[in-house]
């Protein structure tokens, strides 16, 4: 197998300054692809595994100005709008005026880039880039004084990481030659064999659990959970250290008993896990659902009351667990 | 974490008659000036401003205010701004006669008419008599040649109106020596001459005639504050309030004449030399220095006798914050655009290292910190020295102190400044006593005459206009006022479609550069050389150490140490815009240098597509690319070089910066369409801070591209201005943000200062003003109230990335 410098991976963003992302301050590389379906996902550009259009009508400068998109589609996807104001706020290229802009036919596009190319405002343009290791550890390392003050270093999330497993790990390994700190956000949902190799590289896991119940997660993510759970005990097993993310969803596993399910799971991985981060949901990702290719309808919800997630927090930390609310 | 106390209902009640106040004008001193100028108009300048401000002291309103325990006033009412005519005051006459005075939108003021009517018959008398005007007179006609070239900020007329102001004078002299003891010292040095006046002497001795005046001065008005208290005392029935009353009358009659015994006398001391300074003098960016150092031994001492406890310490230093918030100064209509929101600039500098090198935080800098978190003020201003002893309590406190008043305090780096006042030729005790001046300028406390702000009014720069000159063969593309075309007043360096290389495009930049720093000089040398003749500072050399010894004031050198500074505004624009040059015309060839022109005189009006392309393409300061930063490094070794290489009038070396006070925003508003895609109008770029939401690489990596500008270099300061989000601060966020600003000032970075901010929340307060009064926010070189801002400052706040973490 060919992992080294040059092995390529898609990746979606490199974040700076991530400090959520475990200890200190970090720098997470977000990798493309998740073979989850979470519908609260909150980077629903990171879950297809290929590079993918993305069209943003508040960038658009107008047909009248510009139209460069407009002949280029080898699909004839893109078709001239009528005249709307593109964002009432007035925070777009038009000021707020109404312009003219395009219409993307979805059914069309086959995500061929034709048109970001050419788009000169970045309306239109590309989820995903195809980088080297090399080439991302050139990016991570320029953070490294900030790394060495706070105790941090380099995550790799997603997406998950684990779907690219050749790239995350020659990744992981370039880091850990660099001497740097390396965290792992995974689903967990990768074949052990996968996992297993991680270890040698991985000073902490973030490990996102979703939900205990299998028919409950497989009808919310697609996946059965239980390659996940293997995951988690064998990782313990082998003394690995381990932060369990839960994201907190209304009307999924926000209720008591699915808490406390949730609560003895992660308590029976004993003292590999130091510490439990809760989610709640927010919905600051939905603007980005309108723009990529619609995935069925986008997924509402309520912000949870903070109230109701310290009784969740206090659920969990009756079975001793060190929790922390983001 | 540090746990901040509540406010008592004293300082409630005070705080509160501060917010409900409405600024007005008094026209007291502008009435006392008037007719002392008239009735004296043959004294020489430096008698003159001695027995101006002595006439001043004798009959000012005396106004002790309720609730107040630290006292002084400069106008004869709470809150009231006093006039300066003799500095110029043309657009004050101005601004009534077109009769919108009183519905100005920013920094309104209140006057009543019978005022306007007692100083419009001043207006003739006035408009000869002025400081403004003598500089107008003195100025080469050569001068008229570059007018308009929007480099440099300065016109033909009304160049004087400004301060001679930022400087911090010798408050801890002030406070430990005496007014009465300068006094002696001056007279002493006159009684060795008498008879006997050989060289400079004659000009000496009268110096020490004015200091003597001035001492009298000042204890004349510490005299009759302290009678006023005990007139009140008399008629108070509250006993405690009598008892107070005559503390601080007690406390009056002794300073600022003789030492200071306790800690009220030694802040009350402090304020009555800031209020005869103020009186005397047009100005701004007084600034206090290093205050927690002159206090503490004054603290700790009363609370070892039991003098005092320290809840009454506190509030003593709330009740002296909320007197300097008060004092405030009318500035012209055009000018609260840039910097409005009723701002002094009375900094104030809190710890660092002290004279020996150990860490110098005291319970006085964790009070002062209080002051400003626990009472939600933009004045004063503070600035928290860092460095490697700095305690994490004291990072705490000040972190959850901007966090509830934006960007008070700035963080500033001992790592970086105290070598630098060493190159400035500052001893290394009076470097480790360094403090900040104006905005982030440092400068010597007490010691240094380091004129931050140029001697007078404040001396900027504009290297996107540099830029665009370069490329237009010396024009500013910048229409005149009134439409019509602009001449040349640059050097003819070509057209961009005539250069060849990119080399030829920062080779004429380089030229644009170094001529109008020259210019910059020129122009503030002689207005130095005008100034110091008609507005020398006897009150203030008075406590400089150096003065007394030399027998010069400070304006004509008198201090040990001595500097003048100036700042470049928008390296971050004119870095995107070179950088937009080089990869658009000359690497990728994107679009020929012709149509690249064209767009730009164009002002990209008709070439959207293009300047978009520009922005899309470009890469960015901020970002931590070498592709712009080594632009960034170059534009700011040109502009340091040549400015540390230009001598001002006392002999000293100039100092470069790069902070632009908020004038980022009114500059931009008079500065074309730029090559990096900014529109005609828009703000440039703020301090050495990226272009507004182009650093999109987070604040790691906007850090690491502000290091490529050499701090160490930049003797008059740096200002990097960021915003975070609320929740970035949660959970472990606020030890992240310490390392962030630690590795920083590891990596040599001088200045830090942040808005804790929530974009939708500031949106909101535009809406709803009255719902956000108390929110401070920091906009470039000083923090405001951010609903008494003007729009273009708040949007300029709004539009700042906002950093998650």
């Amino acid at each position: 197998m060919d992992r080294g410098p040059s092995t390529v991976g898609t990746v979606y963003d490199i974040q700076g300054f991530s400090v959520q992302d475990g200890p200190g301050i970090r720098t997470t590389v977000f990798l493309k692809g998740c073979p989850l379906r979470c519908p609260w996902c909150h980077s629903p550009e990171s879950q297809r595994f290929h590079i993918q259009l993305s069209w943003q009508r508040s960038k658009c400068v107008g047909t009248q100005e510009c139209g460069l998109c407009l002949d280029r589609c080898p699909k004839s996807a893109i078709s001239a709008a009528g005249s709307e104001p593109v964002d009432p706020a007035g925070n777009d290229a038009a000021g707020g005026g109404a312009v003219a802009t395009i219409d993307v036919d979805w059914s069309r596009c086959d995500d061929c880039g034709v048109c970001a190319e050419v788009c000169p405002a970045g309306a239109l343009s590309m989820w995903g880039k195809r980088q080297t290791v090399q080439e991302v550890l050139e990016r991570v390392v320029k953070d490294r004084p900030f790394f060495e003050r706070s105790g941090g270093g380099v995550t790799i999330s997603g997406g998950e990481p684990l779907s690219q497993a050749d790239f995350t790990l020659a990744l992981l390994a370039a880091l850990k030659q660099a001497g740097l700190h390396t965290a792992l956000d995974t689903t967990g949902y990768a074949p052990w064999a996968v996992v297993e190799e991680t270890l040698p590289y991985t000073d902490l896991y973030l490990l996102d659990l979703k939900a205990v119940d299998p028919d409950a997660h497989r009808a919310a993510t697609g996946v059965d959970n239980a390659p996940i759970f293997e995951s988690a005990r064998a990782l313990a097993a082998r003394g690995a250290r381990m932060q369990v993310r839960i994201p907190l969803i209304p009307r999924f596993n926000d209720g008591r008993e699915t808490v406390q399910e949730m609560g003895r799971f992660v308590s029976s991985l004993g003292p590999a896990v130091t510490v439990v981060q809760l989610l709640p949901y927010h919905a600051m990702g939905v603007s980005k659902w309108d723009r990529i290719r619609p995935q069925g309808p986008v997924f509402e919800a309520q912000t949870i009351p903070e109230d109701r997630v310290a009784g969740l927090k206090a659920v969990l930390e009756q079975w001793g667990l060190s929790v922390q609310v983001h | 974490m540090y746990e901040f106390s509540p406010i008592g209902p004293r300082v409630a009640q005070v705080r509160q008659t501060y917010r409900d106040s409405i600024p007005s004008v008094c026209v007291e001193r502008f009435l006392l000036v008037s007719e002392f100028y008239r009735a004296n108009p043959t004294m020489p300048p430096m008698i003159k401003r001695a027995k101006n401000l002595l006439n001043l002291c004798e009959n000012v309103t005396i106004l002790v205010n309720d609730g107040e325990v630290v006292v002084g006033e400069v106008g004869s009412r709470y809150r009231a701004s006093a006039l300066f005519p003799e500095y110029g005051i043309g657009w004050l006459f101005q601004e009534i006669r077109s009769g919108h005075f009183l519905d100005r939108a920013l920094d309104p003021y209140a006057m009543t008419q019978a005022d306007m009517d007692a100083i419009m018959p001043w207006e003739d008398f006035w408009a000869v008599n002025n400081l403004s005007a003598y500089t107008d007179a003195a100025l080469p006609p050569e001068f008229a040649d570059i007018v308009g070239n929007g480099v440099v900020q300065f016109g033909i007329e009304h160049t004087g109106a400004g301060p001679v102001g930022h400087f911090c004078a010798g408050y801890d002299t002030l406070i430990r020596k005496g007014f009465g003891a300068i006094k002696t010292e001056a007279l002493e040095r006159i009684d060795a001459m008498k008879g006997r006046l050989y060289g400079e002497d004659a000009l000496k001795e009268e110096f020490y005639r004015a200091v003597a005046i001035c001492a009298d001065a000042t204890i004349t008005l510490a005299r009759r504050y302290a009678a006023e208290c005990r007139r009140q005392a008399a008629e108070c029935t509250d006993l405690a309030r009598r008892a107070e009353l005559t503390e601080m009358a007690e406390g009056l009659e002794r300073v600022p004449e003789h030492p200071a015994r306790t800690f009220l006398e030694a802040v009350q001391s402090m304020y009555i030399y800031q209020i005869a300074m103020s009186l005397d003098g047009n100005l701004h960016g007084l600034t206090f220095g290093r205050v927690d150092q002159y206090l503490n031994d004054f603290c700790q001492a009363d609370l070892a006798a039991g003098r005092i406890t320290r809840e009454r310490a506190q509030e003593i230093l709330d009740l002296f914050c909320l007197k300097i918030a008060e004092m405030n100064k009318i500035w012209p209509s055009f000018a609260t655009e840039a910097a409005g929101g009723y701002t002094s600039g009375q900094l104030i500098t809190l710890s660092g290292v002290k004279k020996n090198g150990t860490d110098a935080t005291n319970d006085v800098t964790y009070m002062l910190i209080e002051c400003a978190r626990r009472l939600l003020l933009h004045d004063p201003p503070m600035s928290l020295r860092i460095h490697e002893g700095t305690p994490d309590l004291l990072w705490d406190a000040a972190v959850e102190c901007t966090k509830a008043c934006g960007g008070v305090p700035t963080f500033e780096s001992d790592k970086v400044i105290i070598p630098n006042m060493l190159q400035r030729g500052l001893s290394l005790e009076s470097a480790r006593n360094y403090c900040l001046i104006g905005c982030v300028e440092p400068g010597g406390c007490g010691d240094d005459w380091s004129a931050n702000g140029g001697p007078g009014q404040e001396s900027f720069w504009r290297i996107p206009s540099a830029v665009l000159l370069a490329i237009n063969d010396g024009v500013n593309p910048m229409p005149h006022f009134d439409g019509s075309p602009q001449t040349r007043t640059g050097l003819a360096t070509g057209y961009l479609y005539e250069m060849e290389t990119f080399d030829q495009v920062l080779d004429a930049v380089k030229r644009q550069m170094e001529y109008f720093v020259d210019w910059q000089v020129a122009f503030t040398n002689i207005r130095e050389s005008v100034a110091r003749h008609y507005m020398p500072l006897p009150i203030a050399s008075a406590t400089f150490d150096g003065c007394l010894e030399s027998g010069k004031d400070v304006m004509w050198g008198g201090a040990r140490y001595n500097g003048t500074g100036t700042a470049a505004v928008g390296i971050g624009t004119a870095t995107d815009s070179l950088a937009a040059i080089k990869h658009m015309v000359y690497d990728t060839k994107l679009v020929s240098a012709r149509e690249f022109y064209d767009a730009l005189m164009a002002g990209w009006v008709g070439y959207e597509p293009l300047r978009q392309r520009v922005m899309k393409e470009t890469p960015h300061y901020g970002n931590d690319l070498e592709y712009p930063d080594e632009i960034a490094e170059w534009i700011s070794k040109v502009y340091n070089d040549k400015v540390r290489s230009c001598v001002g009038i006392r002999g000293n070396h100039w100092s470069p910066g790069f902070y632009p006070v908020a004038t980022h925003v009114a500059w931009g508003k008079l500065t074309w369409a730029t090559p990096d895609g900014r529109k005609t109008g828009d703000p440039l770029s703020d301090g050495i801070s990226p272009i507004q939401c182009m650093d999109v690489s987070g604040p790691a990596a906007t850090l690491k591209s502000a290091l490529r500008v050499d701090h160490e270099r930049c003797g008059n300061g740096t200002l990097l201005n960021m915003k975070f989000h609320p929740k970035a601060l949660e959970g472990g966020g606020k030890a992240k943000l310490i390392d962030l600003m630690r590795t920083y000032f590891d990596l040599g970075g001088m200045e830090l200062q942040f808005n804790i901010a929530d974009a939708d929340m500031l949106r909101d307060a535009q809406i709803h003003p009255e719902q956000h009064r108390d929110l401070v926010v920091r906009i470039a070189g000083f923090s405001a109230y951010f609903v008494e801002l003007h729009k273009q400052l708040q949007n300029d706040v709004i539009r700042r990335t906002e950093l998650q973490l």
